[in-house]
């Protein structure tokens, strides 16, 4: 083998374990400095109380937050997002495709306290006035919020998954007579599924990892609302207590501990997440078009 | 050739970064105007050090300069037990820089619509969800939003020692739960029934601060029952340092306690010590 080739091979290799070691030492850090928390304050993690004074370090509400902003955060951005990917990609010229998309991945550019910052002068104080609360600062506003930040990864994941649909298909269903939104609905959209659903998980993790625009937003204290449906009172998410708190705790304390917990059993959602979605949707022939 | 101009423009730029002397200064937003002040007028005169300041509020600087992260903490608090005796290794030295007061704060309108004067003890009702409508203190009929404080935060360990007798105590009646002065009043502002806790100097046309009624005397949140001490919620503003401080951290202590320093804690509207 060449000698060029052999260097350029290590170097690839080299990359890869450093980019898998990243992985393995974050999490093993998260494990050993959890550790304590889990074996001393064990199943009481499991409650609806924080007050780290005196030992109490229940993280429901924050789960319960985390989870709520999740299920408004996509359940606005993936109809608006797979609509808008739809007329990208289907719809407009390639020219105008390439200007209209710039145009939008430009919003994923904006930094989060930006967005934050914003939604504490202008969509707050728009929630207020719209369902007349007394405060604004909502799980509803953080939910909003983080669905207008994953937005533009939405969209324009889901406009390349549905770009790279081989032209073919698209000529062989018209030509069967399908009409248009026929062909986006039967033959586009499922054929592109895989590639969507890649969108969804990303959008998913950047949703439940947002911490600076959703603690701006949404409150932060650490109370399960009743009844649980109801998203227009203050709430907590997991990244929210963290982006307050962890400045705060001491290194090596319980509290710290109990917090670098809350951050594993957030990237234990993520895999989970991943994993379940992944084995549900996988197709073992791999894409149609490859 | 091109490479080596590389080379010489990097060794460059990493020279230029280890060159100056740096303090690095954090914690209380309630401090964070008077030093972030007094640190320009310091650089003016020591343009071969940099002074670096950031917030997090009086929990965080306690914290970074105990786990030697930084070197001057600002704390709007005294060390709690817990912390001098997380931090005991570092020795940790106080210097008082100003005095302020901590005010229990209203919207405009409320203030307006006459609920100008608490005792310590509605508040405390307040706080802990008895009272939860202004109409029972003669205001308005609109429900309290009660705006609470991250738990490490000084203003709030000064306002609960003397409202619910604990620093640490739980605010059951809280709606909101926020960090920096900055947070506060605009929350505060934004909202038209809202009661919070701000540092004298932070007041302003939108955020009200009450007076409070003991023993049958009304004290304002004014400048002179500062002073003078008369105000129950009044507290020393420090910076922490590790042991007795040195070189051009003790030279940025000395100019925040000389004239100089003492006429911008009076400029940004706290009291001054010396």
């Amino acid at each position: 083998m060449l000698l060029s080739a052999k260097i350029g091979k290590a170097y690839v290799v080299t990359c890869a374990m450093v980019s898998a070691m990243i992985i393995v030492v974050i999490l093993a850090f998260l494990v050993a400095n959890s550790w304590q928390a889990f074996s001393q304050v064990g199943w009481s993690l499991l409650g609806w109380v924080w007050n780290p004074p005196k030992g109490q370090f229940g993280i429901l509400p924050m789960v319960y937050g985390s989870f709520a902003v999740t299920v408004i955060a996509l359940g606005i951005a993936l109809p608006l997002g797979i609509a808008t990917a739809v007329f990208t990609s289907e719809m407009l010229s390639a020219t105008m495709r390439i200007y209209v998309k710039s145009f939008l991945e430009l919003l994923a550019g904006i930094p989060s306290i930006v967005y934050g910052l914003m939604g504490v002068a202008f969509l707050s104080v728009f929630v207020q006035d719209v369902f007349d609360l007394q405060s604004g600062r909502t799980i509803l506003t953080g939910g909003i919020l983080l669905s207008v930040m994953v937005l533009p990864t939405v969209i324009t994941l889901c406009d390349d998954a549905m770009h790279h649909i081989p032209m073919t298909y698209r000529e062989a269903a018209r030509g069967l007579g399908l009409y248009k939104y026929e062909v986006v609905k039967d033959v586009v959209l499922p054929a592109a599924k895989m590639d969507i659903l890649g969108a969804v998980l990303l959008a998913l993790g950047r949703v439940l990892g947002e911490t600076m625009a959703v603690m701006l937003v949404i409150g932060s204290i650490d109370r399960m609302p009743v009844p649980f449906w109801n998203v227009l009172v203050p709430g907590q998410t997991l990244t929210s207590k963290l982006g307050r708190e962890m400045a705060e705790a001491a290194f090596g304390s319980l509290h710290f501990e109990a917090m670098i917990a809350m951050g594993l059993i957030l990237l234990f959602f993520v895999l989970v997440l991943t994993v379940v979605s992944l084995t549900y949707f996988y197709n073992p022939e791999g894409r149609l078009y490859e | 050739m091109k490479v080596w101009v590389w080379v010489f423009l990097c060794g460059v730029w990493v020279l230029g970064c280890t060159k100056r002397e740096a303090v690095t200064v954090g914690g209380s937003t309630t401090i964070l105007p008077i030093v972030s002040k007094v640190a320009d007028q310091f650089r003016m005169q020591h343009s071969d050090v940099r002074i670096i300041v950031n917030a997090g509020g009086s929990g965080v600087g306690i914290k970074q300069v105990g786990e030697g992260k930084i070197d001057m903490g600002m704390a709007s608090r005294a060390l709690t037990e817990l912390e001098m005796e997380t931090y005991k290794d570092a020795h940790l030295q106080v210097h008082v820089l100003a005095r302020d007061a901590v005010v229990p704060v209203v919207s405009s309108e409320v203030y307006d619509a006459g609920v100008t004067v608490l005792t310590l003890v509605q508040i405390g009702q307040i706080y802990t969800g008895e009272i939860d409508n202004w109409k029972i203190l003669g205001g308005p009929d609109r429900e309290i939003l009660v705006i609470d404080k991250e738990k490490s935060r000084g203003t709030r360990h000064m306002f609960m020692a003397q409202v619910l007798g604990d620093k640490e105590a739980d605010a059951p009646g809280a709606d909101l739960v926020l960090g920096s002065n900055n947070e506060e009043q605009t929350a505060i502002v934004q909202s038209d029934a809202a009661i919070g806790l701000l540092s004298h100097a932070w007041l302003n046309e939108g955020v009200k601060g009450l007076a409070i009624r003991g023993n049958g005397d009304v004290i304002e949140p004014t400048h002179q029952n500062i002073i003078n001490g008369s105000f129950p919620i009044t507290r020393d503003l420090l910076v922490v340092t590790r042991g007795e401080p040195v070189g051009v951290v003790k030279a940025f202590v000395d100019y925040l306690l000389s004239a100089e320093g003492q006429r911008i804690v009076e400029a940004s509207g706290y009291v001054a010590v010396r």
